[in-house]
């Protein structure tokens, strides 16, 4: 019996996790009552007893009326605490992708730097800026210019971005 | 666990036909009922059965209880409705002044409508009261320190824990030493 005092005593004080000790309480009349006794101490101390009557005790004529009467079936469920969406993937998706385009932002920078840097201690060479793109040699930009690619070209690099867009669209939908 | 989580876990049961965890919920509040119950019924004769409809009440009430606030503000609404239900039924009025959720527990009902023609309810009252303070104040300061911190200060084993500066463990112990010693004079009290 001891033992279940403390816990009894812990449970009143909602220090309690077990749930053992709930179901021990609910098949013992006799920890019930002392449940009751220490939740009177606690009442009396904070004298939230003053002009009440402390013999009563209205757990049995309760429990007697109610005996036998089912709770309606349509319970709303309790609001328990509930876990939420995780909304952080979500933005971290997106933050990522962020990321990483700055970071290739920065390397593309810093590189681009680290050229010129080498370049400046020769001071004969001079671009501070090159304007050559990686990719290699540049078109030339003019109106008059003879146009790099063909129609074909053209048509075929439109029908590919074309499938491109309709694909990201289909996954985008897909998505849940 | 806080008290909240307690209440619901009870009320899960209840829900889930386990109508014995109600009981643990009487005998939880009904102090405090009938306390709030004071500011209205004239008669402290009258308080059992009005305590008793109010917990009939929350009863039958329940699978309507949805958790959003706590169990006891809502139990203090039904406690309420009920008192002024019953006043309207003995053709009086409500009191002028209400007290809402948040006051009721410190509201300690001086000089509301209690029946003060009551000696031997008043006595046994005291005596009770008395009984608890005396052993308290018999008590070893270390015992008589921990459950004052909590039931008077309302803190948490971790906050006395710390205040002591002595493992929890130890301050559970403490509080339920203290309470066994009081239960030990409190019971044949109560029982007489």
């Amino acid at each position: 019996m001891k033992e279940y005092s403390q816990d009894l005593s812990s449970l009143i004080d909602n220090e309690f996790d077990d749930q053992e000790i709930i179901e021990t309480v609910l098949g013992d009349v006799e920890l019930q009552q002392q449940f009751s006794r220490y939740q009177l101490i606690g009442d009396v101390l904070r004298e939230e007893t003053d002009g009440l009557d402390l013999r009563i005790d209205v757990t049995d004529s309760v429990m007697a009326a109610i005996a036998g009467e089912a709770l309606d079936d349509n319970v709303i469920p309790l609001a328990t605490p509930e876990k939420q969406d995780n909304t952080v993937v979500p933005f971290m998706k997106r933050f990522g992708q962020y990321a990483i385009a700055a970071s290739v932002a920065g390397v593309v920078v810093v590189s681009s730097l680290i050229v010129n840097q080498d370049d400046a201690t020769d001071p004969s060479s001079t671009p501070v800026l090159s304007t050559v793109p990686f990719g290699g040699a540049a078109a030339p930009v003019s109106l008059q210019a003879t146009p790099a690619q063909t129609e074909n070209d053209i048509k075929e690099r439109n029908e590919r971005l074309e499938a491109l867009m309709k694909d990201h669209q289909l996954q985008l939908q897909t998505k849940p | 666990m806080n008290e909240r989580e307690l209440d619901l876990q009870l009320i899960q049961r209840i829900q889930n036909g386990e109508q014995q965890a109600f009981a643990l919920l009487v005998r939880k509040y009904q102090t405090r009922v009938a306390n709030i119950l004071t500011r209205y019924v004239r008669s402290s004769g009258d308080i059992p059965d009005v305590s008793q409809e109010v917990f009939i009440k929350v009863y039958k009430s329940l699978p309507n209880f949805r958790g959003d606030s706590a169990f006891y503000t809502w139990l203090f609404r039904i406690t309420v409705n009920t008192a002024k239900n019953y006043l309207t039924s003995q053709s009086r009025r409500p009191p002028a002044s209400d007290i809402d959720a948040e006051e009721a527990d410190s509201y300690d009902g001086s000089g509301a409508l209690k029946d003060e023609d009551n000696p031997e309810s008043i006595l046994h009252s005291q005596e009770v009261k008395q009984v608890i303070l005396k052993v308290i104040g018999g008590l070893p300061d270390e015992l008589k320190s921990a459950i004052t911190l909590r039931e008077l200060e309302g803190m948490s084993y971790d906050e006395i824990a710390q205040i002591e500066n002595c493992p929890i463990g130890t301050v559970r112990s403490r509080i339920f030493r203290a309470r066994e010693a009081i239960d030990k004079q409190l019971k044949p009290l109560l029982e007489n």
